[in-house]
């Protein structure tokens, strides 16, 4: 039998939005059986976890049958691993809320070597594939070396294969804060105006420190061929009002091209190596993963149409159990299939995060006397 | 039902309260009639669905509350008699207008908590949670057309407003006489911190949480078994497990010989039994994710652990062993706890636990037990299937009694 390398690698090396559903279902759901076994294997308490699913994965009919875990449970101390301490080469942590522990996930060189090359097939679908100069609204310790990497710095390294040159374009104040500097900026835009550059940076760092300042200053980069990439969540906008078109003509405004040159894309850095990029409506699902969107009151898939609770899949990771992933974001399923875009399979639209419960009653006790 | 915008609108309401009150006196005893008709109103089908509602109506009955009156404010007080005590004699009056603010999650609380008020004879400002508005004014138009010579609708205000606005919550704080407060630790703290008078009574009903434990000879007997699981699975759904009387944890006696498992699958079929007859219509997504989670970190956290639950969020039955309350989940999760000795647990309580919902062979080593509870800080220690059960002394308190004046008259002939 072919080994779980070489069937991931054969998923990873198709067209990411060209196979039909039902083809991309039947290999993904046989590869996830699969890396299920495989993970049971190597991490008992993940076995004593799959054991207990309300029926037995080797038989499942669809991909949302097999047993998927919270999220939250990659903020476990240790992190949740399949490999050998030694084999880890990088930890992954995400960008966590004040008083939260981050997720923390452990990369070997296979998954690692895999997430950067599922980045680039999806990314390559929206962008092309030619290499550009590129420029991170960002610090450039955002990218520190090191055995931990977080969620900021793995978006920006994840595009670097698209790069020629690299330069950031905010540094640290007195005070460690971000600051635009400008004249970096102005540098790399006159340096490259008249060719394809490739700008990201997450979305309030866009906007707070770069588009802000710059619509303050009345100033234009002037560089029509860009593509700005941005992701991180709508969130911190949301409380300053600023809406996705307000958002997209500020940016479109500052770098002198057309709305459509910005794109938002949608990832978890659990979900190693997929990301979903708006197309623009719409955000798609590779071949190496699915996204299933479960209805909160009975945890079925919900129709095309109605909102749920995200689950990711992937069939990427063999460093840890991140195949089959329920996180804690709401999404709508747009379509199963046939997009306008052309890009196949399902696609589906990012509501927000699960809201917080309010109701605080009386059987609720976080502290104890 | 009165939506509140301004400041003045509670201070204007509460003074007609008071108003009401200083001019007719109502015995308890004509009350309970305009409950039995209210209880009565309730069965009908548009309120018979609010959750707790059974339980409300069966509340509501005089044979449920003539006793509770008795003895929390004496044998005189159902008809507002002075009663002989030596050579004084007393009488129960009532503090004036309590305000009310109940907790968001239980649909019949701000309805329960004003009862408490008014049977001693009081005036009641009810500021209803905004998801309860429409529970709430369902359940008061049965007492609109319950109470005809209007005994107790003129001594109602219920007033609806943001909880996050804190001039009408001082407002509210100004206008009261005594203030009933049910909620979580948040809640509670920021309506204590509201300026009330000094003279203001305050009765409060804290976070708490409830656990259950049944000894190995009720388990280990298959057929004691079974009546014992439905009971727990009762427990588990009324309120959706969210009410400080919810059980969250159940300690289970070991006994050589027997596994937990016979007690898991019984206790599984109940679950299942339960949820047929009151699945829930709604959810939460925070709550399936919490319990997603609970179910997922409870089996990776020991190879020893296990559990029981359906594909969906309706149920989930987590099996382990030690003396630990773990954090609860609600949402029907229920942790069964193996120890060696009942005793075990008990002895590591404190105050956080309200009420221990039991099932025990032996009657003596079950009352060695309450004692041992009661120690500990656990206020209500009640027959499983009971737990819920709402009858005073509540959290330690009774209901009635803090809200009222026993005003003593010594004869100046004597």
């Amino acid at each position: 039998m072919e080994g779980l390398e070489e069937r991931i690698d054969r998923l990873l090396a198709s067209a990411p939005y060209r196979v039909p559903p039902e083809e991309r279902s039947r290999a993904l759901l046989e590869l996830l059986r699969d890396e299920l076994g495989y993970a049971c294997e190597r991490n008992q308490a993940l076995h004593n976890y799959v054991r207990h699913w309300p029926t037995n994965f080797q038989l499942a009919q669809s991909i949302a049958d097999l047993p998927y875990l919270p999220v939250g449970m990659l903020k476990a101390q240790p992190p949740l691993s399949l490999v050998e301490p030694g084999q880890i080469k990088r930890t992954l942590t995400s960008s966590s809320t004040t008083g939260q522990l981050p997720s923390r996930v452990v990369l070997d060189s296979p998954t690692a070597r895999r997430m950067t090359k599922g980045i680039v097939v999806i990314v390559q679908d929206f962008i092309g594939s030619s290499r550009r100069p590129y420029l991170v609204v960002d610090v450039p310790g955002s990218v520190r070396g090191g055995p931990e990497l977080g969620a900021r710095g793995a978006a920006i390294q994840s595009l670097q294969p698209f790069a020629t040159t690299v330069a950031y374009g905010l540094s640290l104040g007195g005070r460690g804060e971000l600051t635009l500097d400008l004249d970096k900026v102005l540098e790399f835009a006159n340096n490259h105006r008249g060719s394809s550059v490739l700008v990201y940076g997450f979305t309030y760092i866009l906007w707070n420190h770069l588009v802000k300042p710059l619509l303050t200053d009345g100033i234009s980069l002037d560089m029509p061929y860009v593509h700005i990439l941005h992701s991180g969540g709508w969130k911190r906008l949301q409380d300053e009002a600023v809406e996705k078109r307000a958002f997209n003509e500020g940016l479109a405004r500052v770098f002198g091209c057309s709305n459509d040159s910005v794109i938002d894309f949608y990832g978890l850095i659990e979900n190693v190596g997929i990301i979903y990029p708006d197309c623009p409506g719409n955000k798609h699902v590779p071949a190496f993963g699915d996204v299933i969107v479960r209805d909160p009151l009975t945890l079925e898939p919900v129709a095309v149409g109605e909102q749920g609770i995200v689950q990711v899949c992937s069939v990427l990771p063999t460093s840890f159990p991140g195949h089959l992933l329920l996180t804690e974001d709401m999404a709508e399923v747009v379509a199963n299939d046939g997009c306008v875009c052309g890009r196949r399979g399902t696609c589906f639209r990012f509501v927000g995060r699960v809201p917080k419960a309010e109701v605080r009653g009386c059987g609720n006790i976080d502290s104890r006397r | 039902m009165h939506v509140i915008d301004l400041p003045e609108q509670i201070t204007v309401g509460a003074e007609r309260l008071r108003q009401t009150g200083i001019s007719t006196e109502v015995t308890p005893d004509s009350i309970l009639d305009v409950f039995e008709a209210w209880a009565a109103a309730l069965g009908a089908r548009d309120t018979a669905d609010i959750p707790g509602v059974a339980f409300l109506r069966l509340w509501l009955r005089r044979g449920t509350l003539e006793p509770i009156i008795t003895r929390e404010l004496g044998p005189g007080a159902l008809h507002a008699d002075w009663m002989e005590d030596g050579r004084a004699r007393l009488k129960v009056y009532p503090i004036g207008v309590v305000g009310h603010w109940p907790a968001g999650n239980i649909e019949i609380q701000p309805i329960l908590s004003m009862t408490c008020a008014l049977l001693g004879g009081n005036a009641c400002l009810v500021r209803v949670p905004g998801d309860l508005v429409d529970q709430t004014r369902r359940l008061m138009q049965k007492l609109d057309q319950s109470d005809a010579a209007q005994v107790l609708t003129g001594r109602v205000f219920i007033a609806a407003f943001d909880h996050a606005r804190q001039d009408l919550q001082e407002a509210m704080a100004r206008a009261v006489d005594g203030a009933m407060i049910w909620g979580g630790d948040e809640a509670v703290l920021a309506v204590r911190a509201l300026p009330f008078a000094h003279w203001v009574r305050l009765a409060v009903f804290g976070p708490r949480m409830s656990i259950a434990a049944i000894d190995a000879g009720i388990w280990c007997d298959r057929y004691e078994r079974e009546p014992w699981c439905r009971r727990i699975a009762r427990d588990v759904w009324q309120f959706d497990q969210q009410a400080c009387s919810s059980p969250q944890v159940l300690f289970l006696e070991r006994k050589a010989g027997h596994s937990p498992f016979e007690f898991l699958q019984d206790l599984k079929k109940a679950f299942e039994a339960e949820n047929r007859l009151h699945p829930r219509q709604t959810i939460h997504p925070a709550l399936t994710s919490a319990i997603c989670q609970a179910r997922t970190a409870w089996l990776l956290a020991n190879p020893a652990n296990s559990a029981l639950f359906p594909a969906g969020p309706d149920w989930t039955l987590l099996l382990g062993s030690g003396s630990e309350i773990p954090k609860p989940t609600q949402g029907r999760t229920l942790t069964v706890l193996e120890v060696d000795d009942l005793f075990d647990p008990i002895s590591r309580l404190d105050e956080g636990v309200q009420t221990l919902g039991l099932a025990m062979k032996d009657p003596e080593r079950e009352e060695r037990l309450a004692s041992a509870a009661a120690k500990r800080g656990v206020n209500r220690i009640v027959k499983l299937g009971r737990m819920h059960v709402f009858v005073p002394p509540w959290d330690g308190v009774d209901l009635i009694r803090p809200m009222v004046r026993m005003v003593r008259h010594v004869r100046s002939t004597e």
